[in-house]
């Protein structure tokens, strides 16, 4: 391979915290034009390495050499990285929801003129660069009134605007449906024919099998190989296997389910967006859990999924307008979240940070938090039953941590799940609802949450299952219901269920199911 | 065996209160002022905040003052914004820095009680300076200008600055009076009143308003923004086609501030009164257009202060000649009144003679 | 790979036990060790005065008032609100009271009955708007500060009104001399031998509890040399305070807020409301799916702030001996420095009971040594600015560093230094911007 098709390469770079070897001679090398993934477990070092060479971690406070374009560089900050033509789009987007389309791809880079900002060309420029992005929004829009979808794109808009080289996205596709999911990727791929390079990290193996030209596979802050799609006839489990060091003969754990009697039923659920009146998140909606059983419920983002059971859990989303709660043959009213604790409900949130834990806390106080009662005489807590129920849930999840006195914010993303886990779990819940629970997880963890959910249909507690990842359903639920724009669209059962007919489902409001 | 324990408890208890190893005081003992003090002792000088001119001066003066008379000196003003709280402590550290004498002029007389009590229980002398410490039987002297003469004094500069702008009545003129929470104020204000009131029953002087009561024309804090803004108010609601001819100002922050509001009216400036001899004030005499100030001289009454601790020190009893007007509440406090003197454009140069630093302005 | 901080040092590491293990222990401990060297600073420059008996009681009972409002103003600032409000509750309430007593010949136990229950009616206001209404506390507050100090100046006409001599018990009293006389105040020795047995209990009984746990304790002679340390002090300050002169000893208003810090200290710490405190201010989204009700502990936290607002103003005025228009200036600014030199954060969540006493302490002895040594006020104000900033400006800086107090600097190895921050595995963002998440609860 002539070094003329090199655009970057990145030669033994080792990066040391104290205590800690995040790198250790890691090297990869890209070509023009080509879409580079890198893979690895969370923690295994991708961020850190894309952190070093876009100058977050400037030249001097790691070792190895970083060519560029032919030339050995020294980035001492993002700005210098940028003006090279290297720019990071991150996971979490960078942009200002209160500014518009225009203002955003410009900040930081307005241009001039006489000194005050040249709105008009700014204006022409960002036409030009939404319409190489295939966004055709009115660049005036403020960002918090567009999608995420939108917003990802913005994001690369103004990428573009830099005249980026290398493209860096990390997890660019996480919070996207699948359909904002795809035109992203085929937006890569166009651009790759323009001669921009991207490095692409993403937990979603299958969409890397589906566009990326080579794979670098870092484990533990070591390169542990480099895969060419093509040539290495790369699919999901290659991948898997060396991000893992091992092959996962089964992604899913082995279960033969015990299902009992319908438990809890949800009869025309009906809610009102909450700012807008006219607008339905859930229109008459009906569903019912067994116990021991599974339910899946599949839709795209904004179907309404997260609505529908954030209502249920005591009206916590939306204005509730009718609709009718069964548990047990009897009909319940949940006005409030401590109702439907009360009454037996969990709910595990699809935002771990924002709505699931309190990052200030430590371990133990989390776990309990959501039914203190259980372990307080009166208003008063009683710490050392705290600590013993906190140990018993470290140990029998397995989370990873030296003490339950440790603060949550230092977890990895998996075992912050397993606390809230934990936390609801201590709830003796009948019902739980788990949306997306598997979120920004890597492969090992979610195995691991995957036992935790089938545990608890075991135990004879109905599941209810939200995911975007229908491989996810299909694997756990033995029920799967679809949604789409609010409303229920169907019920297929499991062994009837494959990828095709739930994304019909999910696309179409194709007819009124009754419950089965 | 219980007895045993209960016999030595006992003698343990005895044998503590007989050697005496506390080293607890009772109260000073000795009756105050009769056996005097250490030339060298500490005297603590407790002042309000320093937003007016005259609070700094005295400030100064009592420093050099006492210094060269020997004693340590320990010369605190309150912060502008939390005076009672910052007295109260900085009277309470004067106490525990074993001051003998604590001269205090008071942010507010009605809240030192507890503290002017503890230095007494220490053995200190109280001495109110200028204002009086209401409610409390621990104030052994007051040493302050006759207030009450100072409002007389004002009154009639009024009456005189009228009679001298234009001969004949009636003159629409306007009250302030100085901050409620100033024992003084009311004083000012009725030394003023005696001798105006007769004036308004009869018709020469038209309060055009109609607020004369006290409450009506408080200035809150002593602050000229407050008399600016009140003052701001009346000519809108009052003087539209109406003359002014008087202000009774109760001391020249407020006089100043009354000018600059009827100047930004467009209006004439009237006749204003003042107190305090304030270097501004005293231009702007000159100038003609504060009518008259009240001259004080702090280093008077500075002075007289110092001349009581000195007599203490000696273990003396000072001089006073107004052992009838100032009750407190709980007692009459013995005072010593020195006499104030108006001071109009006329008599400037005469009354600021000695003073270094209004001398000159009024040449 | 990210191993506690306290496990890592040996014997180091089992002096800083005799502090506390937790984190929040470790960020308090900076705090104490500044206000000991503050201590001993004055205590050298004004040759002995700052530890006198004399001086010692008027510490006391000069700032009880204020660290009184640091204990309703820390649970406020952990609720993620201010209170701007507490020094004119306070002039209201004491204005109120004395009115009531002069005016109305109250007796003075039922005016101070009234004095609460005023303080509770202006907190369920106040926490009403903030908690039902939504209206940020800052502004509701901010409000309250102009509303009430008018009111004071209303009622009182912006006179001084005096109070009767029953009543100053609570700001001017101390505890009687009773028993034989053995050159001490009896009371207040007493009071210091109880503390001392309290606690050796404790301690002990923590030590149990550690040990049903399952968690090791620290090694025996670090809670001895902890329990010695803090009995020496307490019998020290004791004798101070029982030798005091004739008539004076432990004010009463200390023991009022030594019940409070006590009775505080453990609902923060121990019970439900707390908890639900703590988890409001941390994440309040994740609280109301945990089932906390966060309008109640948002409307409580304020009610109960102007309630402690109430008794501070209602001890100022029986200090003074008469309730004035300038009563409770400038507390509410004194009362949240004490609380954020205590080590809570602005954000929320963050913050103990007794570290803002401690800062509170730290903030009163500098004040007292300062007049100790007649500096002037405008001097003292600088300084105790300058004090803000830097103790606030340091913690920032050490948790930024990942280090989690003064602590980490003293005992962290020299090597560390030349590197940024230790990253967590785990970055703790403050959760995707508010456009790329659905917009999940309910408005409020």
């Amino acid at each position: 391979m002539s070094t003329d098709h090199v655009i970057l390469e990145m030669r033994s770079i080792t990066k040391e915290f104290p205590g800690v070897k995040a790198l250790s001679d890691v090297s990869i090398t890209v070509n023009r034009g080509e879409i580079h993934a890198i893979c690895g477990e969370n923690g295994a070092g991708k961020s850190t390495l894309m952190k070093v060479l876009s100058g977050v971690y400037p030249s001097g406070t790691y070792t190895g050499d970083i060519i560029y374009q032919g030339q050995n560089v020294h980035f001492k900050d993002i700005r210098s990285s940028e003006e090279a033509g290297i720019v990071i789009i991150h996971q979490e987007l960078a942009l200002i929801p209160e500014l518009s389309i225009t203002e955003n791809i410009f900040l930081g880079n307005e241009p001039t003129k006489w000194g005050a900002i040249d709105w008009i060309t700014a204006k022409k420029t960002a036409l030009e660069l939404l319409a190489r992005v295939g966004l055709r929004d009115d660049p005036d829009t403020l960002i918090k009134n567009i999608g995420v979808g939108k917003q990802q794109l913005v994001e690369i808009a103004k990428a573009l605007n830099k005249s980026v080289k290398v493209l860096i996205l990390d997890e660019p596709t996480a919070a996207l449906n699948e359909s904002d999911s795809m035109h992203l990727l085929d937006l890569i791929r166009g651009l790759k024919g323009r001669g921009i390079s991207s490095i692409m990290i993403s937990h979603k193996l299958n969409e890397i099998e589906q566009v990326a030209d080579s794979i670098t596979i870092i484990r533990d802050g070591k390169t542990i190989e480099t895969l060419n799609v093509v040539a290495d006839g790369v699919n999901e489990d290659r991948i898997i296997r060396g991000m893992v060091g091992r092959s996962l003969e089964s992604r899913f754990p082995d279960r033969t389910p015990h299902i009992g009697e319908v438990f809890f039923e949800v009869r025309d659920w009906t809610v009102q967006h909450p700012q807008v009146a006219e607008r339905m998140v859930v229109k008459g909606s009906s569903l019912n859990v067994r116990k021991g059983e599974i339910v899946g419920i599949a839709g795209l983002m904004g179907a309404g999924r997260t609505e529908l059971a954030m209502s249920i859990f005591g009206r916590s989303y939306g204005n509730f307008l009718s609709g009718h709660l069964y548990k047990d043959g009897k009909e319940i009213v949940l006005k409030s979240v401590a109702d439907a604790i009360d009454h037996g409900l969990a709910y595990v949130s699809e935002d771990r940070k924002a709505l699931g834990l309190n990052l200030l806390d430590d371990i133990k106080r989390s776990v309990v938090s959501a039914k203190l009662s259980k372990i307080s005489a009166g208003q008063v807590v009683n710490d050392s039953k705290e600590f013993g129920i906190a140990e018993q849930y470290r140990k029998s999840l397995r989370i990873k941590t030296p003490s339950v006195n440790a603060g949550v914010s230092k977890l990895s993303g998996g075992n912050q799940q397993k606390v809230v886990l934990a936390k609801w779990m201590f709830t003796d819940p009948d019902l739980l609802i788990l949306d997306e629970p598997t979120r920004g997880i890597d492969v090992g963890a979610k195995y691991e949450i995957y036992g935790i959910i089938q545990q608890l249909a075991e135990q004879g507690k109905g599941v209810i299952l939200i995911s975007s990842e229908l491989p996810e359903l299909l694997g756990l639920a033995d029920r799967i219901y679809t949604v789409f724009e609010g409303a229920i669209t169907d019920c297929i059962p499991a062994e009837s269920a494959d990828p095709e007919t739930l994304m019909k489902s999910m696309t179409s409001a194709r007819k009124k199911v009754q419950s089965i | 065996m219980r007895k045993i324990l209960a016999t030595t408890a006992i003698a343990a208890v005895a044998l503590m209160a007989l050697s005496g190893c506390s080293t607890r005081t009772d109260t000073a003992g000795e009756d105050g002022a009769a056996a005097g003090f250490a030339q060298d002792s500490v005297i603590g000088v407790a002042l309000p905040s320093k937003t007016s001119e005259n609070w700094v001066l005295a400030g100064g003066l009592f420093e050099d003052g006492l210094k060269e008379a020997g004693y340590k000196g320990d010369v605190q003003y309150a912060g502008a914004s939390t005076t009672v709280k910052d007295q109260q402590d900085q009277i309470s550290a004067m106490v525990t820095n074993g001051a003998k004498v604590i001269i205090i002029g008071a942010a507010d007389g009605g809240q030192l009680a507890t503290q002017v009590q503890s230095a007494r229980d220490a053995g200190a002398i109280v001495i109110a300076y200028d204002r009086l410490i209401l409610n409390t039987e621990a104030v052994d002297y007051y040493v302050a200008y006759d207030n009450f003469n100072v409002g007389e004094l004002q009154g009639q500069a009024l009456l005189d600055g009228l009679a001298t702008k234009k001969p004949e009545g009636p003159y629409n003129i306007e009250l302030f009076s100085g901050s409620s929470d100033d024992a003084n104020s009311a004083v000012f204000f009725g030394g003023a009143m005696s001798v105006l009131q007769p004036k308004i029953d009869d018709g020469t002087l038209v309060v055009a308003s109609g607020q004369t009561d006290i409450k009506q024309t408080a200035t809150a804090g002593w602050k000229a923004e407050n008399a600016q803004s009140r003052m701001d108010a009346l000519l809108t609601s009052t003087y539209g086609d109406k003359t002014l001819d008087g202000v009774l100002s109760p001391n020249d922050t407020l006089a100043r501030a009354i000018i600059t509001s009827v100047k930004a009216a467009g209006k004439d400036i009237p006749v204003v009164t003042g107190q305090d001899s304030e270097v501004e004030s005293v231009k702007s005499i000159m100038a003609g257009e504060q009518y008259s100030t009240i001259n004080k001289d702090t280093r008077v009454l500075v002075d007289k202060a110092i001349e009581m601790v000195n007599v203490l020190q000696k273990g003396d009893t000072p001089e006073v000649n107004d052992t009838e007007s100032y009750d407190n509440g709980k007692i009459v406090v013995p005072a010593y009144l020195l006499p104030p003197v108006i001071v109009t454009k006329e008599n400037a140069s005469e009354a600021y003679a000695n003073d270094p630093n209004l001398a000159p302005l009024t040449e | 790979m990210s191993e506690d901080t306290s496990t890592r040092r040996g014997a180091l590491g089992d002096l800083k036990k005799i502090f506390g293990s937790g984190s929040s222990n470790l960020r308090q401990f900076g705090i104490l060790f500044s206000l000991i060297a503050i201590i001993l600073l004055f205590q050298y420059l004004t040759d002995g005065l700052t530890l006198s008996s004399g001086n010692l009681i008027n510490l006391v009972s000069q700032y009880s008032y204020i660290l009184i409002l640091a204990i309703g103003m820390v649970m406020v600032i952990i609720a993620g609100h201010i209170d701007l409000s507490v020094g004119s509750v306070a002039a209201f309430v004491g204005i109120v009271v004395a009115t009531a007593m002069r005016d109305w010949n109250f007796p003075w136990p039922l005016a101070i009955l009234l004095g609460l229950f005023v303080g509770m009616l202006i907190g369920a206001w106040q926490g009403a708007w903030v908690a039902y209404v939504g209206v940020p506390a800052f502004i509701v507050t901010l409000a309250g500060m102009l509303i009430f100090r008018g009111g004071n100046q209303v009622i009182g006409n912006a006179n001084t009104v005096p109070v009767p001599d029953g009543f100053t018990i609570i700001g001017s009293g101390y505890l009687p001399e009773v028993g034989p006389n053995t050159g001490y105040n009896n009371l207040t020795l007493l009071l210091g031998l109880i503390i001392v047995v309290a606690v050796v209990y404790s301690e002990w009984r923590a030590r149990r509890v550690q040990k049903i746990m399952g968690s090791t304790p620290a090694p025996l002679w670090v809670s001895i040399v902890k329990v010695a340390l803090l009995c020496a002090v307490i019998v020290y300050a004791s004798v101070l305070f029982a030798g005091g002169r004739v008539g004076t000893s432990f004010p009463v208003s200390g023991i009022i807020l030594g019940v409070l810090v006590l009775f505080y200290a453990f609902v923060t710490r121990n019970t439900i409301f707390g908890r639900h405190v703590y988890a409001v201010g941390g994440n309040k989204l994740a609280a109301e799916l945990s089932g906390v009700k966060s309008r109640r502990v948002n409307f409580l936290v304020m009610m109960n702030m102007s309630i402690l607002s109430a008794l501070a103003g209602m001890i100022f005025v029986a200090r003074s001996v008469a309730s004035g228009p300038q009563d409770g200036l400038s507390w509410e600014l004194d009362a949240i420095a004490a609380v954020f030199i205590g080590g809570a954060a602005v954000s929320g969540g963050i913050g103990t009971v007794v570290g803002s006493i401690i800062g509170g302490l730290v903030m009163a002895v500098l004040n007292n040594g300062l007049q100790l040594l007649g500096v002037g006020s405008d001097w003292v104000q600088i300084i105790k600015g300058m004090v803000l900033l830097v103790a606030v400006g340091v913690d920032v800086w050490n948790k930024s560093q990942g280090r989690p107090s003064i602590i980490g600097l003293l005992t962290q190895k020299k090597k560390t230094a030349e590197f940024p921050a230790e990253p967590p595995l785990v970055v703790p963002d403050k959760g995707t911007p508010e456009s790329a998440r659905p917009q999940a609860t309910r408005p409020n």
